[in-house]
């Protein structure tokens, strides 16, 4: 694409997450919709940071494990500590990141279905934390957090606090797409910089990549702890709309959900988790009304799609003029 | 497999009509009003029988009364319609939920099921002005300032002391082991059912014991608890799943001591799990026993059966909440949509519990537990397992 | 002591029949099966229709889940993984695809079979105690069973044109093909007996542990671990890695039993520190 085309789609985009979807549901009156597309854009922010694990080549199912982290980090700075919302967002990112040096460190020398396997077993060992550390509040969580207070600078409110909001949702629902642009534009940023080409050769082949000269371990534990800020960032503002967070907020299953987000979207696209999670997450209540059978057609789309579109759902686009060629990469050598 | 050819059937059947529901979503029927009752908990996975026994109650008992031409609330007919929503056992999910209960304008909601989902609706339901029915036991849900959750069955905290102490005057317990799951409801319930034993002055000999949620062989779980021989083994907040393998494991290790639960089970379960292994294990039901249930109780049973070929003793206790919501808005008309009315009628609301056998009320209680009545009053049966079939063992109330 | 023994060696028998199917699909195509534990549950099922409810032996329930299985193994091959990983370009597209075809068999044993835990009469009653050892007959005899099925497919995959055909495939793709393997047909072949394994494990412990709808998820999770611990791909290593995952629990919730709560917490931990120290797993092939 050429570079207005590049800034016309982003002009739109932010024109529709932040003007046209809050007048719709204005107009339609569907209010639920601030809490779920809340959801969809803090599980694109975990997810995006999972796509970019995957970019190093890694098969990442442990995001989980620091949403939970970064939810527990937030509420107990809150709750214990009376921190302000807004000082701990960037705690609890930070405290995920240096965790995520010390975990990664040891984890990130494993490949493949290791790599996924360790950090899947990641998410069930903070799930098991959550419950047995006495600062959690083990089993019954931490409950009634309240929401964000204002944001002040010299006196001028920068951001009201949420409980003058009516609808605190839609208060909600900016936080959340605004820090998801942030987090998608810097993710894009990141993937077209010199630091995103090096994360390429590491994708494709980590040996070649470090005989000729990279900090491959170095460049391995950035990539992994910028992934974990923000799960972390997500975590924290999931905490706070939820008012609460438990050992349960964020399991296995929800390990491997970010994951499928990304495969979804498409590996091969920055902004391809954001749009797994929309039709994952958002595609899921929309089938409520099937009731029983909802499940049934879900994973049923799921697989057509996967039959259709195997590279992710934005491979659709007419742009792609790439060959079908099976790369080498990824296949065991 | 001749037994499974129906449900196919239905299934084939269910899914073009779901397309249909899809496609046209509004009340189908203009002439007659429609109450929309909801349910959020969890219909898949590996607690998918929690909220699967709530869901077929509901829709029972509201196929039957719209069978009968709905209810008369009022100076209106209304058909009941029940509006589903599978929280997939997850907490961010039952928020959604209670958020898309609020934009069907709908005020009275069944759910969810677990602790963790329900303390995360509080705020979405007091905030949207929607009473709902827990099955989950955190007090600080129905004491104040909370006012909007309605606990829908008797709390571990009220059953196990009046078990305990049962079980110690009548079969002579001195010492207690308690192993639960390592999942949040357990291990609360563990926490409840161990200090109600100390209050009694039982010995506690195990308390720490978990075991993961997934667990398919209990024999290593219970093999250094079957060596303290205690006098009884309390599975706390056990899944009817895991029931059955937890007693058979237990008795095939030669444990001879009793083996309880606060929970509801199936008895049927029990039965093809544990066969007679599982005599004498005592749980916790609703109007489940043959003893005290009415000719009501045995139609649902029956319809209950007929719709979904197969019963499940737990819809016992889960039939009652639907019953209560219908009930007190005949009561109070006003009360159709806003809670507020509701509550005012929970202090004074009575009516005939037709569920039971003789003079039977249905009210809210709760007073003792939570200061306010936010619980519904169903008779506490403890039952005990025989044969197949549950027999009771005492009935107490819940105030 | 020994019954702690005695329980890890029973629990590692039947976790490692669990574990070949899943490293035995992993090994020849590189696809990681996330619907594994549903395919034990519909065998599981296929087993308490068939044995428990129309009273047919055992024997013949339990084969009709490993063909049930092997068929439906066969078409998912066939019709959905073949398509995907030919078109797909990176092969861990498949993830979910397998992902999606787990969500679809849970929906469908779902509402095929009810919400309930299921159980079948007990295949033979019974139990053998002696002084510091519990066992029941049923226990052993699945145990037994578990073993001798776990030597036949050793034994297959060694002596037969089938399992050096597809020995061959797991070593290299390319080669074999170019040897004159049928790279296609033993791909489905291969994905036909990892599901058959699946469903005849599945079937198997009905007779012990019933089964219900919900479980599948779960299997898969606890086989995962299993395969890691012994190196994914290698057959000998998910044998090793089932055996070694059942001792730990055994041993580790006698052992930690005062401390209950964190029994898990510290075999999870210790496999992640395991795994920092021999990323491969005890026998597995580099980079999985």
């Amino acid at each position: 694409m050429s570079t207005s085309a590049r800034l016309a789609t982003l002009v739109i985009f932010v024109f529709a997450v932040f003007v046209a979807v809050p007048v719709l549901i204005g107009l339609t009156h569907r209010t639920d919709f601030y809490y779920t597309l809340s959801s969809v854009a803090l599980l694109a922010i975990a997810s995006g940071g999972v796509w970019l694990t995957f970019y190093i080549g890694r098969i990442n199912i442990g995001q989980g494990a620091y949403a939970l982290m970064g939810g527990y980090v937030s509420a107990i700075l809150v709750v214990r500590y009376g921190v302000s919302f807004w000082i701990t967002l960037p705690l609890a990112g930070a405290f995920c990141a240096a965790a995520s040096v010390l975990i990664g460190l040891p984890i990130l020398r494993l490949r493949g279905v290791y790599f996924a396997m360790v950090t899947l077993v990641l998410t069930e060992v903070v799930r098991l934390l959550a419950l047995a550390l006495p600062i959690t509040n083990g089993a019954k969580g931490m409950v009634s957090l309240p929401p964000p207070g204002p944001i002040s600078l010299f006196g001028l409110t920068l951001v009201p606090s949420f409980d003058t909001f009516a609808e605190r949702n839609e208060a909600f629902y900016y936080l959340s797409v605004a820090v998801m642009c942030v987090c998608f534009a810097a993710l894009y940023r990141l993937v077209h910089s010199r630091v995103g080409r090096l994360f390429v050769a590491l994708q494709q082949n980590e040996e070649l990549a470090s005989s000729m000269g990279l900090n491959v371990p170095a460049l391995r534990v950035l990539a992994y702890s910028i992934s974990s800020f923000f799960g972390g960032i997500g975590g924290a503002i999931f905490a706070a709309i939820a008012q609460s967070v438990y050992p349960s907020s964020f399991t296995v299953a929800d390990s491997v959900n970010f994951m499928l987000n990304c495969f979804l979207g498409g590996l091969g696209f920055v902004f391809g988790p954001m749009l797994g999670t929309l039709v994952l997450y958002f595609g899921w209540d929309l089938l409520f009304q099937a009731g029983q059978y909802q499940l049934l057609i879900y994973s049923g789309v799921m697989i057509a799609l996967m039959l259709v579109l195997p590279n992710g759902l934005l491979s659709i686009r007419p742009l792609n003029f790439r060959k079908r060629v099976r790369p080498l990469i990824w296949r065991r050598s | 497999m001749a037994r499974t050819t129906l449900p196919f059937r239905t299934a084939l059947f269910g899914f073009a009509s779901a397309a249909a529901i899809a496609l046209n979503s509004g009340p189908a029927d203009a002439a007659n009003k429609t109450l929309n009752v909801g349910f959020v908990g969890v219909t898949s996975g590996p607690a998918a029988a929690w909220g699967t026994s709530n869901v077929r109650s509901m829709q029972t008992l509201a196929a039957w009364l719209n069978e009968k031409g709905g209810v008369k609330i009022g100076e209106d007919d209304y058909k009941i319609n029940v509006v589903t929503f599978d929280d997939q056992k997850d907490p961010k999910r039952a928020i959604a939920g209670m958020e898309k209960m609020a934009q069907e304008g709908i005020h009275y909601v069944v759910g969810p099921n677990v602790d963790d989902g329900a303390a995360a609706v509080r705020p979405v339901a007091e905030k949207s002005g929607i009473i709902y029915f827990p099955y989950a036991f955190p007090k600080e849900l129905y004491t104040k300032p909370a006012s909007n959750a309605i606990l829908g069955m008797v709390a571990n905290y009220q059953s196990a002391p009046a078990i305990y102490k049962y079980l110690k005057e009548k079969r002579g317990v001195k010492t207690v082991a308690f192993v639960a799951a390592n999942e949040s409801d357990p291990l609360s319930q563990r926490d409840g059912g161990v200090a109600a034993a100390k209050a009694l002055g039982l010995t506690v000999v195990a308390d720490r014991d978990t075991y993961e949620n997934d667990t398919r062989d209990f024999t290593p779980v219970l093999t250094p608890i079957v060596k303290l021989k205690p006098d009884l083994l309390v599975l706390s907040g056990v899944a009817p799943a895991n029931a059955p393998l937890l007693i058979r494991s237990a008795r095939e290790l030669g444990y001879q001591g009793l083996i309880s639960t606060e929970t509801a089970q199936d008895a049927k379960v029990l039965e093809e799990g544990a066969g007679d292994l599982a005599n004498g294990f005592i749980s916790v039901g609703g109007a489940s026993t043959p003893e005290i249930r009415s000719k009501t109780m045995e139609e649902f049973i029956d319809r209950y059966t007929k719709m979904f070929n197969e019963y499940n003793d737990e819809s016992n206790t889960k039939v009652y909440a639907l019953e209560y919501i219908v009930d007190t808005l005949k009561a109070n008309p006003k009360a159709i949509d806003n809670v507020e009315e509701y509550k005012k009628t929970i202090d004074t609301f009575s009516a005939p519990n037709l569920y039971l056998k003789g003079e039977n009320v249905l009210r809210y209680v709760g007073m003792t537990s939570f200061g306010q009545k936010r619980q519904i009053a169903v008779p506490l049966v403890v039952n005990e397992y025989k044969d197949g079939k549950f027999q009771t063992l005492f009935v107490a109330d819940v105030d | 002591m020994e019954q702690v023994v005695a329980n890890g060696l029973y629990l590692g028998a039947q976790y490692a029949l669990i574990a070949l199917g899943l490293t035995l699909i992993f090994a020849l195509m590189n696809v990681l099966n996330f619907a594994h534990g549903q395919m034990y549950v519909l065998g599981g099922f296929v087993t308490y229709e068939l044995y428990g409810q129309m009273h047919l032996p055992f024997v013949v329930a339990l084969a009709a889940s490993a063909v049930t299985l092997a068929v439906l193994g066969g078409l998912i091959e066939r019709f959905l993984f073949r398509t995907v990983i030919r078109r797909s370009k990176r092969e861990e597209s498949t993830m979910l695809l397998a992902a999606g075809v787990a969500y679809f068999l849970d929906a469908l044993i779902l509402l095929l079979f009810g919400e309930k835990q299921r159980g079948v009469p007990k295949i033979v009653s019974g139990v053998w105690v002696s002084d510091n050892l519990i066992m029941p007959y049923d226990r052993i005899l699945v145990g037994f069973l578990a073993v001798l099925f776990i030597a036949a497919f050793i034994l297959m995959m060694r002596y037969t044109k089938p399992g050096r055909a597809m020995r061959a495939l797991a070593q290299d793709r390319v080669a074999a093909q170019l040897m004159g393997v049928p790279v296609e047909f033993y791909s489905l072949v291969g994905f036909a007996l990892g599901a058959l394994l699946a469903g005849l494990v599945g079937g198997l412990l009905v007779a012990i542990t019933g089964v219900n709808a919900g479980i599948g998820g779960p299997i898969s999770i606890k086989a995962f671990m299993m395969v890691m611990i012994g190196g994914a791909g290698v057959i000998s290593g998910a044998i090793a890695g089932g055996f070694i995952l059942g001792m730990l629990e055994s041993v580790g919730l006698s052992v930690l039993h005062s401390y209950g709560d964190v029994t898990y917490l510290v075999i999870f931990a210790a496999l992640m520190a395991f795994l920092s120290v021999r990323p491969n797993g005890l026998m597995g092939k580099p980079w999985g």
